[in-house]
């Protein structure tokens, strides 16, 4: 895994417990466990090989620390991200809340990034519709108005998931194309890469 | 001549010059002895050379002024020598790093082996590379004062540090530089020519010293742009193989540049360092509970992983290559991603490696982590370090010290009062939700931290066993005394009964019965024949 070549680098932004690591762990396995798992040490990053047409696009996927006391941390992560998967619970509106902060974030820092809302658990939608309390046309209004695009999805079923992350595949494919075709431009690479310790510098 | 000796022993890099001067004072100090006879000759007090004067011991026999002709004729002469043999050593090596990036046989361990046959051009290439070790720069340096034939041009003769120093470091920077070669060998052509741009690059980086970080970051970066994008074109794309090559690039001229580029003395790294350091020796008193870390150290398992992990971050420090340095903080992150799982048994999310990280560090305290974090920022090659997964823990690994830089009372879910009180040594936290006082009152100094509870609960079971071991120890004493006792009551026994019946040795009886015969003689007393005296007997001994 670590001698892996990645293509794009995807975070994963969200509150705690909205499922991000569920996410990740139905999409690259297959799975959803409850309970306790051995079989994989961490999930916090993983990259994983997509077919785009004929092309095979490696999407490095980083998970994060969703909890409020690492939020000024958080722009450390997606520095030179291509995509970013905000995610929040359909069943809690407060992890909307904190999905909205997230976004504003990344159209201040990292305006090459393109976000993807996610909204997750919609088994549980499915099961009780009274639990929804995030509203379908609400978010899709804000993703129009964002440019972001909208899913919901459903890591136990693994409803959308796929669908989801060949999205990200496919546009991160194409906007590379526009970019430069190949190589990403080193001009970018670098910019990229000094960020970390300028945002170091920050605090 | 003595002085002499000295000097060059101690500047010269070259054993066989040390060798040699020994030698020679060796060589002295023998003729001296012979020389302090007892019966001194008119003659031999003169000038051996005749010229009238008297000689003297000490200066082989001659006298002062013929002394100091043969004195500086001698030391001309061994300047010579020297001079060549540094030459010899130069060129040797030299032709062994040219021989070998031609991609030609290899040439181990140039200085030691015999001179590989000259090739015509080596002259000219010789006045090109820069790649002179700088044992020869050094020797060179003493002697070139003094020699006639001028010494070639030494562009960074200057930048040569103290002797010992560059002896240590060029040990890792030969190595490195003969894999460098060993795999460039592959390559054939390119190989050459990656060798030559590698050379030509390290030169130049030697001539901006005055550069900030920030110039010289770029310029490392413009030149693995430059070279990464001549491989992709020769390799036609082929990534992976590129990658390889460049990792041996960074490694090569990584190793060679680090000393000028890391912390340099133009950035406030070191005092950045300092203040890390001293963050977080102000933060001791933070606990697992308080980050939220999964982890339970009581596992053996976990805390031996996260010992694991701490010597990994700490390890950082010593490498030179910021790869190395990157798969440092991986097997770190690895073992962490290993006790979370032991722990909790389920994969860690990175809502519980960040925490988790923050506690390693905190734990370990890595020497100089700001200087490192710049140096792989400024330095790495930007492929590795942006989407795959080191860069990943890299990223985790600012986090957490940009968490611990701002770390306030809120972020620990401590009231202000008792964070400036913790952090103010006035007080330490007894444990998860309790208050500091309270620990002085009462559950005592094993509540104070995780460690000091565990060392009081091994010194616990220590003392435990060894009452056990006593209880056995004193119990092998009763056993060993029990068997001496029974061995003497078996004793006493034996004899006792010996001495109750020694008689029936004695009285043999006049029908020549057998020995045997009283024992049946008595038992049957009664009822065989009571007429017999000997009941008599047993009373007469009973007294």
């Amino acid at each position: 895994m670590t001698a892996m070549r990645v293509d794009a680098k995807v975070v994963m932004l969200g509150k705690e417990s909205v499922g991000k690591t569920s996410l990740v762990e139905r999409y690259v396995h297959h799975r959803f466990l409850v309970g306790p798992y051995q079989n994989t040490i961490g999930a916090a990053f993983v990259a994983k090989p997509t077919h785009v047409g004929d092309k095979v696009i490696t999407l490095g996927i980083w998970d994060t620390a969703g909890s409020e006391r690492y939020e000024a941390m958080s722009r450390i992560y997606y520095r030179g991200a291509r995509a970013a998967i905000v995610c929040y619970d359909l069943t809690d509106s407060s992890s909307f809340q904190r999905a909205r902060f997230w976004v504003k974030e990344l159209q201040n820092c990292e305006e090459h990034c393109k976000i993807y809302l996610c909204g997750t658990k919609t088994d549980l939608i499915e099961a009780d519709r009274a639990a929804r309390q995030v509203d379908y046309h609400d978010v899709q209004d804000f993703a129009d108005e964002i440019g972001a695009q909208h899913f919901e999805t459903s890591s136990k079923t693994g409803n959308n998931v796929d669908e989801l992350f060949q999205k990200v595949a496919e546009d991160y494919n194409s906007s590379s194309f526009e970019v430069m075709p190949g190589e990403m431009s080193f001009i970018q690479k670098m910019k990229n890469l000094r960020l970390p310790h300028v945002a170091l510098r920050l605090h | 001549m003595d002085f002499f000796c000295a000097v060059v022993a101690k500047f010269a890099k070259s054993t066989v010059v040390v060798i040699k001067c020994v030698c020679v004072c060796q060589g002295k100090m023998s003729q001296r002895a012979e020389r302090r006879g007892i019966h001194v000759d008119q003659s031999e007090l003169l000038c051996k050379k005749g010229c009238g004067y008297y000689g003297n011991a000490a200066w082989q026999g001659l006298c002062s002024k013929c002394w100091r002709e043969e004195y500086q004729r001698a030391r001309q002469k061994q300047i010579q020598e020297d001079w060549a043999l540094a030459e010899k050593l130069q060129r040797e090596e030299e032709e062994a790093a040219y021989a070998s990036s031609q991609g030609g046989q290899s040439q181990p361990s140039a200085a030691s082996q015999v001179p590989p046959p000259l090739a015509p051009f080596s002259k000219f290439e010789e006045k090109k590379t820069n790649e002179k070790t700088r044992k020869v720069t050094t020797v060179k340096k003493f002697f070139s004062p003094s020699s006639r034939t001028a010494p070639k041009k030494e562009p960074h003769e200057g930048k040569a540090p103290s002797p010992s120093i560059s002896r240590q470091s060029s040990l890792e920077t030969d190595r490195v530089s003969r894999d460098f070669v060993d795999f460039l060998k592959n390559l054939q052509k390119p190989g050459r020519e990656i060798h030559k741009q590698c050379r030509a690059f390290i030169e130049g980086m030697s001539n901006k010293k005055d550069l900030s970080a920030d110039e010289l970051s770029e310029c490392v970066q413009d030149f693995y742009q430059n070279m990464s994008d001549r491989l992709m074109a020769h390799f036609k794309g082929s990534s992976e193989r590129v990658e390889r090559v460049m990792d041996q690039v960074e490694q090569y001229i990584m190793t060679r540049l680090y000393k000028n580029v890391f912390c340099p003395e133009t950035t406030d790294d070191e005092k950045k360092d300092l203040a890390t350091q001293n963050r977080i020796r102000a933060l001791h008193w933070v606990t697992i509970q308080m980050l939220c870390v999964p982890l339970d150290e009581e596992i053996p398992e976990v805390s031996d992983s996260v010992v694991k992990a701490i010597t990994d971050v700490i390890e950082m420090d010593s490498r030179r290559v910021p790869r190395d340095k990157l798969a440092c903080i991986t097997s770190c992150s690895k073992h962490i991603f290993n006790a979370i799982r032991v722990t909790k048994s389920e994969p860690a999310s990175a809502d519980d490696f960040l925490p988790a990280l923050i506690y390693i560090v905190l734990k370990a305290n890595p020497p100089r982590l700001q200087s490192n974090i710049q140096y792989i920022t400024r330095f790495c090659n930007p492929s590795r370090l942006m989407t795959g997964e080191d860069g990943y823990y890299f990223t985790n690994l600012c986090c957490a010290v940009a968490f611990i830089e701002k770390l306030d009372a809120q972020s620990l879910n401590l009231s202000a009062e008792d964070f400036e009180r913790y952090m103010s040594g006035q007080g330490s936290p007894s444990g998860a939700g309790m208050e500091a006082d309270q620990m002085w009152a009462g559950s005592g100094p094993a509540a104070a931290s995780p460690a000091v509870a565990q060392a009081q609960r091994q010194l616990e079971a220590l003392t435990a066993l060894t009452q056990r071991q006593e209880q056995v120890l004193s119990g092998v004493c009763e056993l060993q005394a029990e068997l001496q006792q029974w061995e003497l009551s078996v004793m006493r026994q034996v004899k006792g009964i010996l001495d109750r019946y020694p008689l029936e040795l004695r009285p043999p009886p006049p029908d020549s019965a057998p020995i045997t015969a009283p024992a049946p003689t008595i038992d049957s007393a009664n009822t065989d024949d009571d007429r017999l005296p000997p009941p008599l007997t047993p009373q007469l001994f009973a007294k």
